[in-house]
């Protein structure tokens, strides 16, 4: 007896974004099934995976992290190289540096340091804040002024600032981060507003304030879950590709930062680990963009990628 | 200490608080929080002597200078003078006594809300075989002799089940004693008094006099609300309503909202709390009784419909567990008790019943809104919902019927808001908003000078803020570009609707970001309610074949302004109706007809009780109506156009 297989119509599909511009230009999204479910819809680009660096150097990250950007942390150009080096798809710019508890660095600052990373790499670029909303509002404008036109991803924009944030997307030609915590209704409620201020739906990227592994994942899932099924079922105000700060997330928790133990094994192979599966999960759920910190994750996550791709068919 | 205006005095213990004091003095206060000292409503100004307060709230540093404290948290240390401004007064606002609707915007056709199934034949005993709860019978009786030597209650039971149909009925010690002398002076001629429950066949023989003196007698019908009460006089012999008064809930001194007063009736102040219901009412009964002069004592029976926190309270029922989870109520049926137990000031052997509830939060006040609609015997699918402080909602038909509580808030009555009052003189009820907010025109109550917002001008106000770009549909004030009417106060930024000297208002009336927030909550609350039910049993809104508002607050409600900030589902305004004070209507109905206990019975047995807290559904529907009109924008083709 021949089997038949079951395949859903899905009405609607997530917008296809471009990041960077020119023959760097990479796109995302675009999809109109579930993940790697390709026997039943279109997906035209994979997951792409980002790096990030910082405007200043990291206080707390482990040796087994910090290592592999050995002399490269106190400079963001040379860090921001090393990433390329790596095979990074993206440049994840940090200004940790402009949080007013760090340098609290200033809008000209920020900016400066966005031009002379986006000048040194040939791969397109996310410029994130220090995570302060009054200050964000005030730096994401800089940076995005100084990028003027290279067409990058530029976050977090939340409830309080995304007015800012927005107007600096729409005035030099980025694509905007919209961050609320683990709400599908809130997120639709920002990308609404964001897209009321005249900014088009493929320039919003989605950022569900995703929770690593053991530390609230299963959340994210399931919230990543219903906004690909809400845009797949015609939502369009959940129709955008997913960003996952999966590095920021994973190197917080004690599995990634304890030491060697006999319980827990060596650390260097359990935190790489707990970035890998934190990351493949939300790919699952319909992540897009993943950014992570360790380049053997990112090594991992892409490997999987591929396999996925292949076991479902190719391009 | 004395208190100005009026020059009461009262005489209080150091450590009594000056609210208490008030209380006593019989001087109405508002203290949202129930005295806990952080809404600051209890404001008042000592002018002679000194009190020790333990906090100050949010009294800027100018009121304290002043001499300003809160009454809640402040003893006495001497002899006091101290002044109550009108602010901190229970105003004796507007009370929706009970009269059908008329003024809901948008009905198209004429056609009455609240036509009941019992409209018609409200005559006392009408149809069916219930027993109204209380009437006399004039009787001649057969005498006896040595052929029919029955004895006297024997002969008395068998002469009533003959005019009555009855067939169990008691009576007590009292009547027994005098039974024998009565009949034999009278000459067999009698008045009998008959006090049933309402739905059982049980009626007692409650007193026999000589003659055929039934006179007047009469029933009380009383909405108990939790901010408002209303009592209607009714003549039990003809079913007619001869006097209704509405006055606010002496509670009110104690919190505004069930939850409140039930955590102080669990820190000891349930005496309080039921001495001030049984007061209120008490109150009400006076002026009743002057106005039609009559005696209370000629008062036979009550029926009282109040949400299942007002039942205990009122009845000195603890009230701890239906705030506690499971929420459990002590009893959703309580049972007749008399009036002399209860404190009421009527014929002491009159029968109180409340009206029964089917869960923590949705009462006997709900149950007589459903049945006065009678939804629960229609065809139609009709969703009723009462826009209270507890927005209870029930959706159903003549097969089922399901309910909840959506905890709405008083903002709609105008509680919890700077500038919100109810819908009395100088309320300002309607408000239009220029685009970019310079110009602001608004309609008061009576045309009178502005002295406040009541709930169908708040709702016109935000979605005239929405309208003009002054907030986002989140509710956030857009600052960029402001008018001067936009400014920082020490609570945020706000919205002046109205100046002082504008139209002889005395204060700038305001509305700030917090309070916006605070409306889209209590907007939000109701109509996740509604998409819950409608979700539960899995119909769209398009299905709702009626939709019947009642409460204080739906007398004054714009359905379209109300559909545009997405408090109520968009679908036809021909469908909107307004019920009135539905409370008090089915507490008249259930007085007066003994039928309609066979209806409440069958409708408290039809209805399911849906738990809010249980599950994420409503949390979700809730986040997604926090947003002008809603996050899903299908949902609100009309508002959108």
């Amino acid at each position: 007896m021949t089997v038949t297989i079951a395949k859903e119509k899905w009405a609607g599909k997530v917008v296809e974004m471009v990041i960077g511009q020119g023959p760097n230009a990479i796109k995302v999204g675009g999809e109109n099934t579930l993940p790697f479910l390709r026997f039943e819809g279109e997906i035209p680009n994979e997951p792409v995976v980002a790096l990030e660096v910082w405007d200043t150097e990291p206080p707390d990250w482990p040796d087994v992290l910090a290592s592999a950007f050995d002399g490269v942390m106190g400079d963001p150009v040379a860090w921001a190289m090393r990433c390329v080096d790596y095979g990074a798809d993206l440049v994840c710019l940090r200004l940790a540096g402009a949080h007013p508890d760090n340098k609290d660095a200033s809008p000209a600052e920020a900016a400066a340091t966005a031009r002379a990373v986006a000048g040194a790499v040939n791969i397109p670029l996310m410029v994130i804040g220090c995570g302060i909303d009054e200050k964000d509002a005030e730096v994401l404008p800089a940076a995005g002024e100084a990028l003027a036109g290279k067409n990058a991803l530029l976050g977090c924009a939340t409830i309080n600032n995304y007015k800012a944030v927005t107007t600096a997307c729409v005035l030099h030609g980025h694509s905007v981060i919209a961050t609320s915590p683990l709400d599908i209704n809130l997120a639709k409620q920002l990308n609404i507003l964001i897209n009321e201020m005249d900014l088009p739906i493929n320039r919003i990227a989605m950022d569900p304030l995703v929770g690593a592994l053991g530390y609230g994942i299963e959340y994210a899932y399931s919230i990543m879950e219903r906004t690909r099924l809400g845009a797949l079922t015609g939502d369009k105000m959940l129709a955008m590709p997913v960003v996952c700060f999966v590095g920021q997330e994973t190197w917080k928790s004690r599995e990634a930062k304890t030491a060697d133990s006999d319980e827990w094994g060596a650390q260097a192979h359990r935190a790489v680990l707990w970035e890998v599966i934190t990351a493949t999960s939300l790919v699952q759920a319909g992540g897009s963009v993943l950014v992570l910190r360790h380049p053997e994750s990112m090594k991992q996550l892409k490997n999987h990628i591929t396999a996925m791709i292949k076991e479902a068919g190719g391009k | 200490m004395r208190f100005f205006p009026g020059g009461r005095q009262v005489v209080i213990g150091e450590y009594e608080s000056l609210i208490k004091a008030m209380t006593k003095a019989n001087i109405p206060i508002v203290a949202s929080c129930g005295g806990e000292g952080v809404c600051s409503r209890c404001k008042v100004l000592i002018k002679e002597g000194q009190v020790k307060s333990l906090s100050t709230g949010k009294l800027t540093g100018e009121e304290q200078e002043q001499g300003y404290v809160l009454a809640c948290r402040s003893f006495p240390e001497s002899h006091l003078v101290v002044e109550v401004s009108e602010e901190s007064k229970l105003g004796v606002h507007q009370v929706v006594l009970g009269e059908g609707g008329g003024n809901l915007k948008g009905r198209a056709d004429g056609s009455k809300p609240g036509d009941s199934i019992l409209s018609g034949s409200n005559g006392l005993c009408a149809g069916g075989s219930g027993v109204p709860l209380f009437r006399k019978l004039c009787l001649v009786m057969p005498e006896p002799d040595i052929n029919d030597s029955e004895d006297d209650l024997g002969r008395l039971v068998r002469v009533i089940r003959s005019v009555t149909g009855i067939k169990h009925l008691q009576t007590n010690l009292d009547v027994l004693r005098t039974l024998p002398q009565v009949l034999r002076q009278s000459g067999w001629k009698v008045t009998v008094s008959l006090t049933g429950d309402g739905r059982y066949q049980a009626v007692e023989i409650t007193e026999v006099e000589p003659g055929h003196t039934a006179g007047q007698y009469y029933g009380l019908a009383v909405d108990i609300g939790t901010t408002s009460v209303v009592a209607q006089l009714v003549d039990l012999e003809n079913g007619r309503v001869v006097g209704i008064k509405g006055t606010y809930n002496k509670q009110a001194a104690f919190g505004d909202d069930v939850i409140s007063r039930i955590i102080f009736a669990s820190e000891g102040g349930l005496g309080e709390l039921q001495k001030a219901i049984v007061d209120t009412i008490n109150e009400l009964i006076e002026e009743l009784a002057k106005e039609q002069k009559i005696k209370p004592v000629d008062i036979r029976a009550v029926v009282c419909a109040g949400n299942t926190t007002m039942s205990h309270l009122f009845l000195g029922i603890d009230p701890t567990f239906i705030r506690i989870e499971p929420y459990t109520p002590a009893t959703n049926s309580i049972p007749a008790v008399r009036a002399g137990h209860a404190g009421l000031n009527t014929h002491p052997l009159a029968l109180i019943r409340c009206l029964p509830g089917i869960g923590s939060y949705v009462g006997g006040d709900i149950t007589a809104g459903v049945l006065i609609t009678g939804m629960a015997f229609s065809g139609k699918l009709t969703l009723f919902i009462d826009i209270g402080t507890n927005g209870e909602i029930v959706l159903g038909n003549q097969e089922w019927l399901i309910s909840c509580a959506c905890s709405a808030g008083p903002a709609f009555e105008g509680g919890g808001l700077r500038h919100g009052m109810r819908a009395m003189r100088g309320a300002i009820e309607h408000i239009k908003i220029a685009s970019g907010g310079a110009d602001v025109e608004y309609k008061t109550v009576g045309g009178a000078p502005p002295v406040g917002i009541c709930g169908s001008g708040l709702i016109d106000c935000v979605a005239g803020l929405y309208r003009a770009g002054i907030i986002d549909r989140g509710g956030n004030f857009i600052t960029a570009g402001s008018t001067p009417r936009l400014r920082e106060s020490i609570e945020g930024m706000e919205f002046v609707v109205s100046w002082s000297g504008e139209s002889g208002g005395r204060v700038d009336i305001t509305i700030s970001e917090a309070e916006v927030k605070n409306l889209i909550r209590s907007k939000a609350a109701v109509y996740a309610g509604i998409r819950c039910m409608l979700q539960t049993v899995g119909l769209p809104a398009e299905a709702i074949d009626r939709i019947i508002i009642a409460g204080g607050f739906g007398q004054y409600i714009n359905v379209r302004d109300a559909v545009n900030i997405g408090l109520l589902p968009d679908v036809p305004v021909e469908k909107y109706s307004y019920v009135g004070n539905s409370s008090v209507k089915g507490a008249q109905t259930a007085l007066i007809s003994g039928r309609a206990w066979e209806e409440i019975d069958e409708i408290i047995h039809k209805m399911t009780y849906m738990e809010l807290s249980a599950g994420s559904t409503f949390m979700d529907e809730f986040v997604s109506a926090l947003f002008i009109p809603h996050t899903d924008l299908n949902l609100f083709p009309s508002a959108q156009s």
